[in-house]
């Protein structure tokens, strides 16, 4: 009996961690789209995952931004970059999900 | 059953592996699929090392912060007033413009508005126009920022983001009189550089346009030397925009036109960004980075340099009056609760650059926090810094004091 609730429990995480990785990668795919086309990151800044070599903002993948610190800058702008969130040009979801990529695909 | 258990569990760790596969899949993706970005100007840096444009630079003077914010250690100022041109930080909003960008240096080319007979001269046409030298401290407007305490975005720099050059060039007064003198309902000198240009990015965000009071064309140059070289490119050249004693994004670079205007810039980096705005708000109405304030700072000994030797120490750092000339500094070897006035050395070269100083103490073995304050034009300054959101213009001299041990 014991063993078969391990096996639940075991059963009824690996389905929760399945959902999971299915959802992280539909944020990197978004998050690979709203960087690399509508938000076109890659003009301005490296990031060897995306294939990009910008050089007008900071080098991503030196950089190694925490999810945190890219949604606020992406959000608020800063010196050349424009405010994507407060100005509309991405919607929260999206800039989630940029946030979670770069910082998901910066060099480790 | 404990064999189907074994093999649910199997599944179970499969489905984690698909779950990583699909994952790197991804980032695998992200490689091939197709995308549309300008690639003009990178040059492959080594994160560790110096960008290609300035390899030419000291790295042991440096810390590299990002590719375009590189700041001076602190000890690697310089003791002689002047900083020497390798050891001297980097901040550039627009990649620093390539040779080829830049042509028969000669024949650049600037243009002045807002004057009774507008003109565009070349570099060799303002060369025969006048001539001057000058020093003036070169200060990115967040210099100090890593001493904030709420978290700033941008380079966090300490006390490395300031110079003090020796600048060779033109006066722009010269330039306005062979313009037959400013129009008289100006209010500001709006200069702008043209090394967004071929970045392709749209003026109104990447423009580097900067707008002053009209009054500092009178102290104003435009520069084609720096500390006795050609202006290297990556500090603007081969014509800079120099603004004394204004925070450094004022001193443009790349320069293409000086105009005479009757309102600011409305480009981003004039209208919102460097503005001194409080924690949490932002907008045009706060006041610009415009003329810097007294500061100063200690360079020897500091915590880069280590222990010192008990006994004899000489305490040795730059005060600076920002717009007015430094008048006094005073030193402090027990964190703030006793002054004595520092003595300043070597020559004087005008109220833009800063001077040196020297206090000579006797420590006895122990631990001892040093801190200097400066004085100029009736302002000294402040133990703490204006807390304001993007961490500028800091000049408390508390953040800026450094622990250090005689042993």
């Amino acid at each position: 009996m014991k063993i078969f609730k391990i096996f639940i429990v075991v059963l009824l995480f690996s389905f929760s961690l399945t959902i999971n990785l299915k959802a992280d990668s539909e944020k990197m795919v978004l998050g690979l789209e709203v960087f690399n086309n509508k938000a076109m990151c890659g003009t301005c800044h490296v990031l060897k995952a995306a294939g990009s070599t910008g050089d007008i903002g900071p080098d991503l993948d030196s950089l190694k931004p925490s999810e945190e610190q890219v949604k606020g800058v992406v959000t608020e702008g800063l010196g050349v970059m424009p405010a994507f969130g407060e100005e509309g040009l991405l919607t929260s979801e999206e800039i989630d999900a940029v946030s979670y990529y770069v910082t998901h695909s910066s060099e480790k | 059953m404990k064999k189907r258990i074994i093999k649910k569990i199997d599944t179970s760790k499969r489905n984690f592996l698909t779950g990583s596969v699909t994952l790197a899949g991804v980032a695998a993706a992200t490689s091939v699929l197709p995308i549309s970005i300008a690639k003009a100007n990178h040059e492959d840096a080594d994160p560790k090392g110096l960008p290609d444009f300035i390899k030419w630079k000291n790295r042991d003077a440096l810390i590299v912060h990002s590719k375009k914010g590189i700041e001076t250690h602190r000890s690697a100022i310089g003791e002689s007033l002047i900083t020497p041109n390798r050891n001297i930080y980097i901040r550039n909003n627009m990649p620093t413009m390539s040779d080829t960008q830049i042509g028969d240096r000669n024949n650049w080319k600037v243009s002045i508005k807002g004057v009774k007979n507008p003109k565009t001269f070349s570099l060799a046409q303002l060369k025969k126009l006048g001539h001057t030298t000058m020093a003036t401290i070169l200060q990115c407007s967040g210099n100090g920022r890593g001493f904030f305490a709420h978290e700033v975005r941008g380079s966090q720099w300490k006390t490395g983001a300031a110079a003090c050059v020796v600048w060779t060039g033109v006066p722009m007064k010269v330039v306005v009189d062979a313009c037959g003198g400013v129009d008289s309902d100006a209010v500001f000198m709006t200069s702008a550089g043209v090394d967004h240009e071929p970045t392709g990015l749209d003026p109104k965000k990447a423009k580097v346009e900067r707008s002053v009071p009209k009054k500092v064309y009178k102290d104003a140059m435009l520069a084609w030397e720096m500390n006795g070289v050609p202006l290297p490119n990556a500090h603007g050249g081969p014509l800079r925009m120099v603004t004394p004693g204004y925070f450094g994004i004022n001193n443009v670079k790349h320069l293409g036109l000086v105009a005479f205007t009757k309102t600011e810039s409305t480009v981003k980096y004039m209208k919102s960004s460097y503005r001194i705005s409080p924690i949490g708000k932002k907008g045009s109405q706060y006041p610009s980075c415009w003329e810097m304030s007294v500061k100063s700072w200690i360079t020897r000994p500091t915590d880069e340099t280590g222990t010192v030797k008990a006994g004899n120490v000489q305490i040795v750092g730059v005060a600076m009056g920002g717009t007015k000339k430094v008048r006094s500094v005073k030193v402090s070897i027990d964190g703030g609760q006793s002054w004595k006035k520092a003595k300043f050395v070597g020559p004087d070269l005008g109220k833009y650059a800063w001077r040196q100083f020297v206090f000579e103490a006797n420590l006895a073995p122990g631990s001892y926090n040093l801190a200097s304050k400066a004085s100029a034009g009736g302002k000294t300054q402040p133990e703490l810094r204006y807390e304001n959101r993007r961490g500028y213009a800091h000049n408390g001299w508390k953040d800026h004091s450094v622990n250090i041990k005689a042993v």
